[in-house]
């Protein structure tokens, strides 16, 4: 039985693998952003398509993001990634005193039922809850 | 049983006593090899021209993507907001100077690399700095910047640099190169397996993204999506790259089934390069990658033509650079013409980049003379690297859309010093320019402070003079007036602004909106940058 780790260049090799062939099969076990296909070689998918309205308020008052984000993020918040998302509601409670945001996303695909992902207390979105506040999370 | 076996980690077999004669197929991986290590990994090996044409072909092309990508800067940093694409590194993020200046930085890297100077370095060093600009910010959604990192700091392992006496048969030994291969092997094995899905299959997914079911008009289709449309069809051609995907993924990494992975993989790349797919050159590099996968047997039987039909060039070449003198006083010459276009690049940082490389061919150069090599071939790899700075900066829209596109973004943003900077520089780019006239004038009325307003409206007007047909500097300036109670002389300036472009909205709705009981005329800020 030939070693591969008999040389660092052998662990190198492993962890290369290991790596590309891990981190495309977390998508593929369940993750939490059905949205988010980094690292997992799905280019062009029809996940690519997904298309979200996302709305950020402030006590209810819907958020214009033009003057706030740069066009790039708001595209990302378009195509439902929720780290992103979840960052811009962080940095509005931060910009804002005394707010309180909720984040509303709905989304379509080509291949799925439309679904829509709210903020969480936790400052996280999750499927099919009310919006909540998410200045209040650590 | 020998190919079982492996030597572990001896260099390449010397040229001359080792290198096997030309004709012979430098191909065979059952190098003579030590026990216990696995010949596929560490008895890998491709002849030297090989790895020069993959070499050349592969840097070059990234150093050219690496300047494409400087007009993306302005969004790196935009707003004091960032997200990296790995948690807690968020405020560790390239900023908009960060990154073009390391977009230039790994230009010359890849220069370097390309000419086979230092290439190991240039290559770790470039390794670490797309990492941090990729890793640094999920601004950069693109996964084939993802596959560059690994591709470099897998590539940073290999012997790119011509061993002594090397022939262009000369096989060259690297697990490193293997690892490559069977890494686009598992990238077209997971991209094949996303495509696993009806809404794939059926043509939707590959339609809305290239055909004319995405909104765009037929006519303005590339050509390659007219064709699939008035012959075989989406669903057929989604099905043929799920096939070739799954092809590639099996072939690519196998030496004896690069005869069918190098054409396959090359016009499935063409196809895409021929697409609307907004890639950059991400077809391109793979196209490059190739060069890896076309049979050993043919670059042996090309070797010996290219070296006939090239020996009087080369010959020719050879007297001519034996009469250039190879000390200091050459290589001084050529930092100083390659610094002369560093600082002549009007790419934001050039100079200083172009400086620090300097410093560091200096410092190459001082290295190789001690050992009693050449110290001009650092200085030729940065004069190089300049000379494509300057060339890209010149040819291409990069630079104009850099300050463009920060102009832009800042004006969106709030943030009106920087968009009068911005705005400014690209006046200088284009003095000519009606659209950059108007855009610093808008910035200039924005920020309205000191002499801004009088200035801003001397844009406006150089703007009008530009282009006699545009409305929209006649529509900012009525918009400024209003803003300041001159409302009869606003609406004067938005009357000539309709008479000059009868059919713009904008200046029509200025219009409305003075008439109508004093009303702000202040309409969308433009969004047309």
């Amino acid at each position: 039985m030939p070693r591969l780790f008999a040389t660092w260049r052998g662990w190198v090799i492993a962890a290369v693998i290991a790596l590309q062939v891990w981190l495309p099969l977390r998508y593929y076990l369940g993750t939490r952003d059905p949205h988010d296909e980094r690292f997992a070689w799905r280019m062009f998918s029809p996940m690519r398509m997904a298309r979200c309205r996302t709305t950020f308020a402030d006590r209810g008052a819907p958020i214009a993001l033009g003057g706030e984000f740069h066009e790039a993020w708001l595209e990302l918040a378009q195509r439902g990634r929720f780290a992103v998302v979840e960052a811009m509601g962080a940095e509005l409670c931060h910009r804002r005193s005394n707010a309180a945001i909720t984040i509303a996303m709905d989304c379509t695909y080509l291949d799925q039922p439309a679904a829509s992902f709210a903020s969480g207390a936790d400052g996280r979105m999750h499927a099919s809850t009310p919006p909540a506040d998410i200045c209040g999370a650590d | 049983m020998s190919r079982k076996r492996h030597r572990p980690r001896a260099p390449a077999p010397a040229a001359g006593a080792a290198a096997p004669p030309a004709a012979a197929p430098a191909t065979t991986t059952a190098v003579a090899t030590a026990p216990e290590q696995p010949v596929f990994w560490f008895g890998f090996s491709v002849p030297y021209a090989k790895v020069v044409v993959t070499r050349v072909l592969l840097f070059s092309v990234l150093a050219l993507d690496a300047l494409l990508q400087i007009r993306h800067a302005p969004r790196y940093g935009a707003g004091g907001f960032n997200v990296a694409q790995l948690p807690g590194l968020d405020h560790l993020g390239p900023s908009r100077v960060g990154f073009g200046a390391s977009e230039l930085a790994l230009a010359a890297c890849f220069a370097f690399a390309t000419l086979g100077v230092a290439t190991r370095a240039a290559l770790a060093i470039a390794a670490a700095l797309y990492a941090w600009l990729y890793f640094g910010s999920q601004v950069d959604s693109y996964q084939h910047h993802y596959l560059v990192v690994l591709v470099l700091a897998i590539a940073s392992f290999v012997p790119w640099q011509r061993p002594a006496n090397a022939t262009a048969a000369t096989p060259i030994r690297s697990w490193a190169l293997r690892l490559i291969l069977v890494q686009l092997a598992l990238l077209y094995l997971w991209a094949a397996i996303s495509k696993l899905d009806g809404a794939w299959l059926d043509g939707r997914t590959l339609a809305l993204q290239l055909g004319s079911a995405s909104g765009t008009p037929v006519e303005r289709l590339p050509a390659i999506s007219r064709i699939v449309e008035h012959t075989v069809g989406w669903a057929t051609a989604a099905k043929l790259v799920l096939v070739s995907e799954v092809a590639l993924a099996a072939t690519i990494w196998h030496r004896r089934s690069w005869w069918l992975a190098a054409p396959l993989g090359v016009a499935f790349h063409i196809g895409i390069a021929m697409t609307s797919l907004e890639i950059g050159l991400f077809a391109y590099i793979m196209i490059a990658a190739y060069a890896l996968v076309i049979p050993d047997r043919v670059y042996l039987a090309a070797a010996p033509l290219v070296s006939r039909v090239g020996a009087p060039a080369g010959a020719a070449i050879a007297r001519a650079v034996s009469r250039v003198p190879r000390g200091w006083p050459t290589a001084g010459v050529a930092l100083v013409a390659a610094l002369a276009l560093g600082f002549a690049c009007r790419l934001e940082d050039a100079g200083a980049i172009a400086l620090v490389v300097a410093v560091v061919a200096l410092a190459i150069g001082s290295r190789r003379a001690r050992r009693g090599a050449s110290p001009v071939p650092p200085a030729l790899a940065l004069l190089a690297a300049t000379t494509l700075w300057f060339a890209v900066d010149h040819l291409s829209t990069v630079t104009v859309d850099y300050y463009r596109l920060w102009g832009g973004s800042s004006r969106r943003l709030g943030d009106r010093d920087d968009a009068v900077r911005a705005y400014t520089r690209l006046v200088d780019l284009e003095p000519d320019s009606a659209e950059s006239h108007l855009h610093l004038g808008r910035a200039l009325l924005d920020r309205d402070d000191g002499d801004d307003a009088t200035a801003g409206v001397a844009e406006l007007r150089l703007a009008r003079a530009a282009d006699p047909h545009d409305a929209r500097p006649y529509v900012e300036e009525a918009r400024w007036l209003a803003r300041h109670g001159h409302r009869a002389d606003a609406l004067a300036t938005a009357r000539v602004g309709v008479a000059v472009d009868p059919h713009s909205k904008e200046a029509h709705a200025a219009i409305e909106a003075l008439v109508s009981a004093g009303g702000d005329p202040a309409g969308p800020a433009g969004g047309d940058d």
